[in-house]
């Protein structure tokens, strides 16, 4: 049957004149040009991974999108209708799911990653937050911070759409955010049918980019540039600006199921806190080399995963301690199978560790 | 007929010789013979004085098709590609650790030094551990940190040690001047085309440099790996001085078959004397017409000796056979002159058209070839069939060679006293035999064809094809592409862009996507560009964030990234990109795909403002090289069989004649191409003239053969009769020379240069087939198509006019007369 399948798709291609064959190759626009279908795709660059129930889901350059059903030993490339690096995905559930990316891009999925739909991209995201701007305005209650916010908004409708999410957090199917570069920040409450923007609910001034979103309960947490860390008590509806530990970029976010949450980024710097983010203690520097994601394991043991390939596990006693051995890659994201392996993913691909690889405990 | 014979009388003295006999060019060389000698010495003496001038190199641009539309781009744009540039890559390596060893250090900083001052390095762009160029850059909190990976305190103690090892973690040299596993490291070296008193750069003298370099420095501690075209050209140039050594060896091989067959060390020494003269010629000719020798055509010298040896064998047969039968060496010498130098002179010919089709070939090195072998070829008419016969009539031969001769020829007197071997190939000219014969061939042909239907355009082996897998440079090839990750198998696509605007994002997103297109296809390892740079640099720039892998449309972005980008991804005034594509191998299959992709996302993409142009760095001229092979292995076939079917046709005027010379030619091809398949040998520059020569060549064995027999057969005499003729009289040299030849050139497979080597094994192959189609096919087939009986008298009669000139007069038209003659001799 298979073999079937591969002749019918040999005559297809025979089929397809020359003429089409070329077309095919003209470069169009990256948000109207499906995503290449390619060999050996698990090998390319790899920003984010998630689980869409059983099912593994990595998101990387160019609109790529792999699919695994067998615990991350083999992947199928899955429809997506633009090009740009995806760098966040997350699904609500096993069927529905959200990936965010450059250009503005948001994508949403209904059956489980199969096909993608864009639901917004740059252009849109700009006019959105522009309008919210101006809406905005009149009952600002800092109209020198509104007049600030709609001259951004302006010149980010002027740019185009040149900026990415970054990162972004569904409750259930129904309710999001998705937040990025220079402070955007949008919501929806009907599955992505609509957005609005939540720029002026966050208490960002500097419009510093925002790298990851956490939340326990009703508690949300930002973190991103030069140490940027806020929170919201309202699930989400707007964000006030915790003090930081630390100067440096934060890239990650976890909460762990104890309501811990862990926030760590540039040269190594990690720190938790068991008080909604009041008071952060210090992870003391194990390697200054960059933390990349942190991932919350079955078990509840939080891993971090740093640009040097090297991975760490908090302990009770407030310490970072090496997980397994060096990968020898970078890694941009890493997640764990339903068998309980872990899947890494990063700038040479995407690898599997084994169960019997991981250590579970020392 | 009558008045020609008369001068066949049997003769042992001059006297009752006709010297106003035979035709006007016989009459003008043989009866002036000291001024013919006195000539010769003359052309010897000048020619020899101008053969020393002759020089042996090695080109670059000779080997690569200049005409063709890829190579007009690169030449075009060559200047500006700085970074295809001609660079040496030396790898110093730690035997006994990594690299972060004070001892280790020291010779390396020692090496870099010292290649610092050798002639013709370009030392602005030198790098290695030691050169201040190179860098580490770090994140920080505050922006970016950075500095020389060797420490400003380095003085060899583990802490200064330890912050270098930091440092080249930070550098982003790893895979690049350092090891993966950090256990050698590299000195980049370019070169510059002339070194800076305005000479060209010496390959051979920098690449003698380099090994004293690495002979003083490789140690039970260290060793070295050199990799680099000018490396690769110097050892080329050192392989070709072997060569002499292969030349010596054919001499003394050919020379002692010859002696073996002859027994007579006079004439062998004239042959070997005669086919050296016309060598010594060729090689004086060459200077002086402005040419020289390189890895290719120093074959050539080669290829006429061995066919002048061919030749004068036959010449030298002819009169032995004569004095034996009790003529004087004059007379046997005219005697052959008269019976041979037509055959003789059409099969030169034959050569030479051989040779000069090749002509048709748009690369330099083989028109060279074609050149110098054509030249060789004309000399050897002057040489070995003027020079050679005249010779032996001063000097004859020794009177028991020509008793033995003799006797070998009494021995064949009846059909069951022939020599075992002549009555085996006369059996081809029977029915079964014959029929058993040609329905083989038929069978070989299919199945040849099939075979050869895989055979494959291009070089099929890693690294430097021109050398040998095991060779040091190859070695060398295999550990820098193992240690390093880089492939030496380097495509490169140009886009031209208007002036200063090479980072426009339309521009760069067509790149981009071209890169990615690449990067999916077979045997494509990995790509680099400036759309790549620009996609990791943003994430560089972003702090390391992996979300940032983009080529973000944000022109002031892409500008500055651009600005600090390096040499090589794009030129001077920022119009011109270079889009790299490293290999896994460079075979003909990854290279056609690539070029087909690229041209038909060229059409797809070209405008007014980019241009994706093919195409540059080695794989890429390769491909284009294929191509132009490929082109040209089906037109110089086309070509070589259309000439030389012409002189047979002119030859025999039979068009079953000729049919019977060309088939076992084509057979030989066809089994060549199959037997190509079989080793693993690809068409290519080397290999392409190969099937040329081999027609041109192996028509000389269905000439010597079918014009005997045609004349026997056209004097009445049956076809097993008039075989049996042609062998003894040209057949058992046609025997001997192919065996002789194939001898020779087999040596070739020794050559430290590889395809030298496939050229010897695929030339020895065609000599001796082609020998063998003539010896058992041609009669097989003459058997089909010339069967004698009843046109002896029509044909069997020449034709009035010119051609009773063209035809080889023999001494004894009656087989009967002759034997009783023969036996008359003996009684005496």
């Amino acid at each position: 049957m298979k073999r079937l399948q591969q002749l019918g798709c040999v005559l297809l291609a025979l089929a397809s004149p020359l003429s089409q064959a070329q077309s095919d190759l003209l470069v169009g626009d990256v948000l109207s040009t499906s995503a290449m279908p390619i060999a050996q795709a698990q090998q390319a660059v790899f920003i984010d991974l998630a689980r869409a129930g059983e099912r593994l889901v990595a998101v990387g350059e160019r609109g790529l999108v792999l699919l695994s059903d067998d615990h991350g030993q083999s992947w199928r490339q899955a429809r997506v209708p633009v090009s740009v690096s995806l760098t966040a995905v997350q699904f609500a559930d096993a069927r529905h799911g959200w990936a965010v990316g450059h250009a503005g891009v948001i994508l949403a999925t209904r059956d489980a990653g199969e096909t993608w739909q864009v639901q917004l991209s740059g252009v849109q995201a700009a006019q959105l937050e522009l309008d919210a701007a101006r809406r905005e305005l009149a009952d600002s209650a800092d109209p020198e911070a509104g007049e600030a916010r709609l001259q951004t908004a302006e010149r980010l409708v002027a740019e185009g759409p040149d900026k990415p999410f970054l990162a972004l957090a569904f409750t259930d199917a129904q309710h999001g955010l998705v937040v990025g570069a220079y402070g955007i920040a949008l919501a929806t409450d009907d599955a992505g049918a609509t957005w609005h923007s939540l720029v002026g609910r966050i208490d960002n001034p500097l419009g510093l980019h925002l790298y990851a979103v956490a939340r326990h309960g009703d508690d949300w947490f930002l973190a991103g540039e030069q140490g940027y860390l806020a929170r919201s008590a309202d699930a989400g509806r707007s964000f006030q600006m915790l003090e930081s530990p630390y100067a440096g970029t934060f890239f990650t976010l976890a909460s762990g199921p104890d309501g811990a949450l862990l926030v760590a980024g540039l040269k190594g710097h990690a720190f938790i806190s068991h008080e909604r983010g009041e008071r952060f203690e210090v992870l003391p520097v194990p390697v200054p080399v960059s933390f990349n994601d942190a991932s919350t394991l079955q078990d509840g043991r939080v891993l971090l995963a740093n640009q040097g390939g090297m991975l760490f596990r908090s302990t009770p006693a407030g310490a970072l301690k090496p997980f397994g051995k060096p990968l020898g890659m970078p890694v941009s994201s890493l997640v764990q199978a339903a068998d309980g392996s872990l899947i890494v993913a990063g700038f040479t691909g995407l690898s599997r560790l084994p169960l019997h690889d991981t250590p579970e405990a020392e | 007929m009558k008045s020609r014979h008369s001068s066949d009388v049997d003769n042992a003295s001059l006297a009752g010789f006709d010297t106003r006999s035979g035709n006007l060019l016989e009459r003008l060389l043989f009866n002036h013979r000291p001024w013919v000698l006195l000539l010769c010495l003359l052309a010897t003496l000048f020619l020899g004085m101008q053969a020393t001038r002759i020089e042996l190199n090695a080109s670059f641009e000779k080997m690569i098709p200049t005409g063709h539309p890829y190579i007009v781009n690169y030449l075009d744009n060559q200047k500006e590609l700085s970074g295809l540039g001609n660079a040496l890559r030396i790898a110093v390596a730690n035997r006994h650790g990594d690299i972060y060893d004070a001892d280790y250090l020291a010779t390396l900083q020692t090496l870099s030094d010292k290649i610092y001052l050798l002639p013709g390095v370009d030392r602005a762009f030198m790098k290695s551990l030691w050169t201040p160029a190179t860098r580490w850059v770090s994140v920080t909190e505050d922006g970016l940190d950075g500095g020389p990976v060797i420490p400003d305190a380095y003085d060899g103690s583990p802490a200064t040690l330890a912050e270098l090892r930091r440092n080249v973690q930070l550098s982003n040299e790893i895979g690049q001047l350092v090891a993966f596993d950090q256990r050698s490291s590299i000195i980049y070296v370019p070169l510059l085309a002339r070194t800076s008193d305005g000479q060209p750069l010496d390959y051979a003298a920098l690449s003698a440099d380099l090994e004293a370099l690495r002979a003083q420095y490789q140690s039970d501690a260290i060793d070295i790996h050199i990799t680099g075209f000018a490396k690769k050209i110097g050892d080329l140039i050192e392989g070709l001085e072997q060569i002499l050594l292969f030349f010596a060896g054919a001499i003394l091989i050919t020379a002692g078959v010859l002696y073996a067959y002859t027994r007579c060390l006079r004439s062998t020494l004239l042959v070997v004397l005669c086919s050296l003269v016309a060598v010594l010629w060729q090689l004086g000719l060459l200077p002086l017409l402005g040419y020289q020798l390189d890895p290719y055509s120093v074959l050539v010298p080669f290829l006429v000796f061995a066919i002048g040896m061919s030749h004068g064998a036959q010449k030298m047969n002819g009169i032995m056979q004569d004095i034996g039968r009790g003529m004087h060496r004059v007379v046997a010498a005219r005697n052959t002159f008269r019976r041979l130098f037509v055959a003789g002179l059409t099969a030169l010919l034959s050569d030479a058209v051989g040779f000069a089709v090749l002509m048709f070939i748009d690369i330099p090195v083989i028109q060279d070839l074609a050149v110098a072998a054509s030249i060789g070829v004309a000399v050897l008419i002057i040489t070995n069939l003027i020079l050679l016969p005249i010779l032996l009539s001063y000097l004859g031969v020794s009177p028991a060679a020509a008793q033995r001769s003799l006797r070998e020829e009494q021995a064949d007197s009846g059909p069951a006293q022939r020599h075992r071997l002549w009555r085996l190939l006369d059996l081809f000219t029977q029915k079964r035999w014959a029929s058993v014969c040609v329905i083989l061939a038929a069978c070989m042909a299919v199945a040849g064809y099939l075979v050869s239907m895989n055979l494959k355009i291009g070089d099929l082996d890693a690294g430097a094809p021109e050398l040998r897998a095991d060779s040091r440079y190859n070695l060398d090839d295999a550990f820098m592409n193992r240690a390093f990750g880089a492939s030496s198998d380097l495509f490169a696509v140009m886009v031209r862009t208007p002036a200063g605007e090479c980072a426009r994002y339309d521009i760069l997103r067509k790149v981009d996507a071209l890169d990615w297109q690449l990067r999916t296809l077979p045997g494509v390892d990995s790509t680099n560009s400036l759309a790549l740079l620009n996609r990791r640099m943003l994430v560089g720039l972003s702090e390391g964030s992996p979300k940032w892998y983009e080529l973000q449309n944000n022109q002031a972005m892409l500008n500055m990234i651009t600005a600090s980008a390096p040499r090589g991804l794009y030129n001077e005034s920022c119009s011109l990109l270079t889009l790299y594509v490293y290999l896994t191998d460079h075979k003909a299959e990854t290279l056609t795909g690539l070029v087909e992709h690229v041209e038909r996302f060229a059409a797809a993409n070209n405008t007014a403002d980019v241009q994706f142009m093919l195409a540059a760095g080695n794989a890429g001229i390769e491909a284009a090289t294929n191509i132009v092979v490929k082109q040209a292995n089906r037109e110089m076939l086309f070509w070589v069989y259309g000439a030389v079917i012409l002189l047979c046709l002119i030859t025999f005027r039979s068009w079953r004649a000729t049919l019977c010379a060309i088939v076992p030619l084509v057979l030989t091809s066809i089994l060549c191409e199959a037997l190509m398949v079989w080793l693993g040998i690809g068409v290519k520059v080397a290999t392409l003239p190969v099937i040329a020569l081999g027609v041109g060549i192996g028509i000389d064995y269905a000439l010597y053969v079918m014009s005997m027999l045609l004349v026997y057969q056209r004097q009445g005499a049956s076809l097993s009769e008039a075989y049996y003729r042609a062998l003894v009289s040209t057949g058992k040299v046609v025997m001997l020379t192919g065996v002789t030849l194939a001898i020779g050139v087999i040596t070739w497979l020794f050559s430290p240069i590889k395809f030298q080597a496939d050229m010897g094994v695929l030339l020895a192959f065609m000599f001796v087939w082609n020998m063998v189609g003539a010896l058992l096919l041609l009669p097989a087939l003459a058997y089909f198509l010339l069967p004698a009986q009843p046109r002896a008298d029509a044909a069997g009669e020449p034709q009035p006019g010119s051609h009773e000139e063209a035809t080889p007069v023999h001494p004894k038209p009656q087989v009967q007369q002759r034997s009783a003659r023969a036996h008359a001799l003996t009684s005496d």
